[in-house]
């Protein structure tokens, strides 16, 4: 079951545009939708605002039923990750007279490189379901655009982020690698303002995909300091070899174990959005919330990390 | 009719190209280029691949006032004597660091409508961890004080309070045809000889080369440019690059297989005063995004044709600034070799 959320947004009466927002339920970018619909909202005059959002819940399959024949001008997909999942969203809105079709895709369908960033027209991963879906949206509608995202912060986002680094607080933090991999983690209020601006200016955002992403990369080590300045704690990195130490990488660190930096170069150009992203100052907000809402008391098991520390002969303060 | 003079050490060859960019991409405006140096070394050179011809005209063109720098009563009165519209000043490094006052008078003199661009190598931005985690560097970052570099930063700073209308030019790694500064030079000598390329520590590092060409190219671009106006640019490629792709690439342009990498802890050796490794050990690039969004400058060189660019016409004809040396290497591959049987 996924959540589907439609509201009625417009900057004036003439302008007013209903947009549709099928939202996924788990995922590190279901956050993108709750921000998107609560900017469109806020976005409005009074009158607008008071008309609200409606949410409705219901299989995307089934969504010409789940919304009981209702019509929109934007169709955002922030649910599925390929053509088997999204076909059915994409041929409802089309049949249905959508004018725009939206669709929250993923920066990791890029073939990896050694000549980073990663900008829109890159080559992708040709098996990667997302593509799949890419293609097909182009293929049906006449004007789309496509958001590509890395990794994000901001309340509400279901896959920790920075939440893994201030879990470790007083312990040490093991990060795979030499620890220099370049990521991207933006504030999904970026995210957010990327969308909307898609949704005023349908021409310019016309037929185009964006890296849906942050102005700056940042190291993983660079994270971790980050997130322990934002704590106000020290940092003890260790680094680790997975393969020697036995560790699924995956597993034991909620990022790429590579260099995965994606550029907004497409968004500047065409939507002249701007990134408004500062790690420093976002994670002391981030940090205060996750204290506010009490985890840093919660007790927590580190059975992978142990299993690292151990094989590294790095002693853990009880 | 603009006169347009350069103060460049003899040592760095893309001054040739610079010129000869300067003189053509120019022709319209009549700009007539001077070089001032200290004459230790022809101040032209035929660019690979020019003809002869091309060569003795822009040879014909282009004055030479020879002096030393450091000689502040003739560069102010010489200078100002001819009353160039425009001062291009390589390297701004020694000149401050012996004296600044020295630089003030130069400037001044030269006529406040004088266009003063400068060309630094991109300073060091600062070597607290924290702040180079984040990355691209952009122009509006903090700059390190500390820098070996800080004479430049001196430099923009001098410039911004004098009230002379100025440009600056931040590259990072320059390559290109030429090169004084043995980059992917010491790539190919690996790559001729068929040797092991030792790269320090994990070879992710990401560093950023832009070709000269595209380098020349900004400097004409900001001449009479309004927009240029007491602005710093970074100029370089588009795109990043790891050291271990950097030696990829290099093998590519010079059609090469592609090399064996063999990536070594620094620390574990004592190379004395040789350098084993020519790029510095952390990651270092920078967003171009400004020169080209206010100047409309985009490099013309992706790496790999940049790199075939100069292979062609420097290191495949024979040509190259510094003789292989390998004793470094050997040192490497010797504890490695060691380590195995």
């Amino acid at each position: 079951m996924s959540c589907l959320r439609w509201i009625s947004y417009g900057a004036a009466a003439a302008d007013k545009k209903k947009v549709f927002i099928l939202n996924t339920n788990s995922g590190g970018h279901a956050v993108i939708g709750f921000y998107f619909a609560k900017e469109l909202l806020g976005s409005g005059h009074e009158e607008i605002t008071s008309a609200g959002g409606k949410t409705v819940w219901g299989d995307p399959a089934d969504v010409g039923n789940v919304v009981a024949g209702a019509t929109f001008d934007v169709v955002l997909d922030n649910n599925g990750k390929d053509l088997d999942t999204v076909r059915p969203v994409i041929d409802w809105a089309k049949s249905s007279g959508v004018k725009h079709f939206l669709f929250i895709s993923s920066a990791g369908i890029y073939k990896p490189t050694d000549e980073p960033p990663h900008v829109e027209g890159d080559v992708v991963k040709a098996d990667a379901g997302h593509v799949g879906v890419e293609k097909y949206i182009a293929e049906v509608f006449g004007s789309w655009a496509v958001f590509r995202p890395q990794y994000m912060i901001g309340s509400g986002n279901n896959k920790d982020c920075e939440e893994w680094f201030f879990d470790h607080k007083n312990r040490p933090v093991p990060i795979p690698g030499s620890g220099m991999q370049l990521t991207n983690i933006a504030h999904v209020r970026d995210l957010s303002s990327m969308l909307t601006l898609a949704v005023e200016k349908p021409e310019a955002a016309s037929c185009n995909i964006f890296n849906c992403v942050s102005n700056r990369t940042v190291t993983l080590d660079g994270m971790a300091r980050l997130c322990a300045e934002a704590a106000g704690l020290p940092v003890e990195i260790v680094h680790y070899d997975p393969k020697a130490v036995g560790a699924d990488a995956k597993k034991a660190f909620p990022f790429r174990n590579m260099h995965f930096y994606a550029e907004p170069k497409a968004p500047k150009d065409r939507l002249g959005w701007e990134g408004t992203t500062n790690l420093q100052d976002d994670l002391k907000e981030r940090f205060k919330e996750y204290v506010k809402i009490g985890r840093d008391k919660k007790p927590m098991q580190f059975e992978i990390d142990d299993k690292i520390l151990e094989a590294l002969k790095v002693p853990v303060a009880v | 009719m603009a006169k347009l003079v350069v103060l460049q050490p003899t040592k760095q060859p893309p001054i040739s190209l610079l010129s000869s960019s300067l003189s053509n991409g120019t022709k319209l405006c009549q700009i007539q280029v001077t070089l001032f140096t200290r004459g230790k070394a022809p101040v032209t050179q035929q660019l690979p691949g020019e003809s002869d011809s091309d060569y003795s005209d822009f040879k014909s063109k282009v004055l030479h006032l020879k002096r030393d720098r450091q000689d502040s009563e003739f560069v102010k009165s010489s200078l100002s004597a001819e009353g160039y519209d425009v001062v291009y000043d390589i390297n701004g490094t020694r000149l401050l660091a012996s004296n600044s006052q020295y630089r003030f008078i130069c400037l001044k003199p030269v006529s406040k409508r004088c266009q003063y661009h400068t060309l630094h190598d991109c300073i060091l931005f600062c070597c607290i961890n924290l702040k180079s985690d984040i990355l691209p560097h952009c122009e509006v970052d903090a700059v390190d004080p500390k820098s070996r570099h800080k004479g430049k930063l001196n430099t923009e700073s001098l410039l911004e309070t004098s009230g002379v209308n100025w440009t600056s030019l931040r590259p990072v790694y320059i390559y290109g045809p030429l090169n004084y500064n043995p980059v992917e030079e010491w790539v190919f000598h690996h790559l001729k000889a068929g040797r092991p390329i030792p790269i320090r520590n994990s070879g992710v590092q990401i560093t950023q080369l832009g070709h000269v060409k595209d380098l020349a190219t900004a400097f004409v671009q900001v001449l009479g440019n309004e927009k240029a106006s007491k602005q710093v640019f970074n100029i370089s490629g588009e795109k990043y690059i790891t050291f271990d792709g950097l030696a990829k690439a290099c093998a590519k342009a010079g059609g090469f297989p592609e090399p064996e990498i063999i990536h070594y802890n620094p620390k574990e050796f004592d190379f004395g005063k040789k350098k084993a490794f020519p790029f510095r050990d952390q990651h270092f690039f920078a967003s171009v995004e400004k020169a080209k969004h206010v100047l409309g400058w985009k490099p013309e060189f992706d790496l790999v044709e940049g790199l075939t660019d100069s292979y062609n016409l420097d290191f495949s004809r024979g040509t190259y600034r510094k003789e292989a040396d390998f004793s470094t290497d050997d040192m490497i591959l010797n504890k490695s070799f060691a380590l195995q049987s």
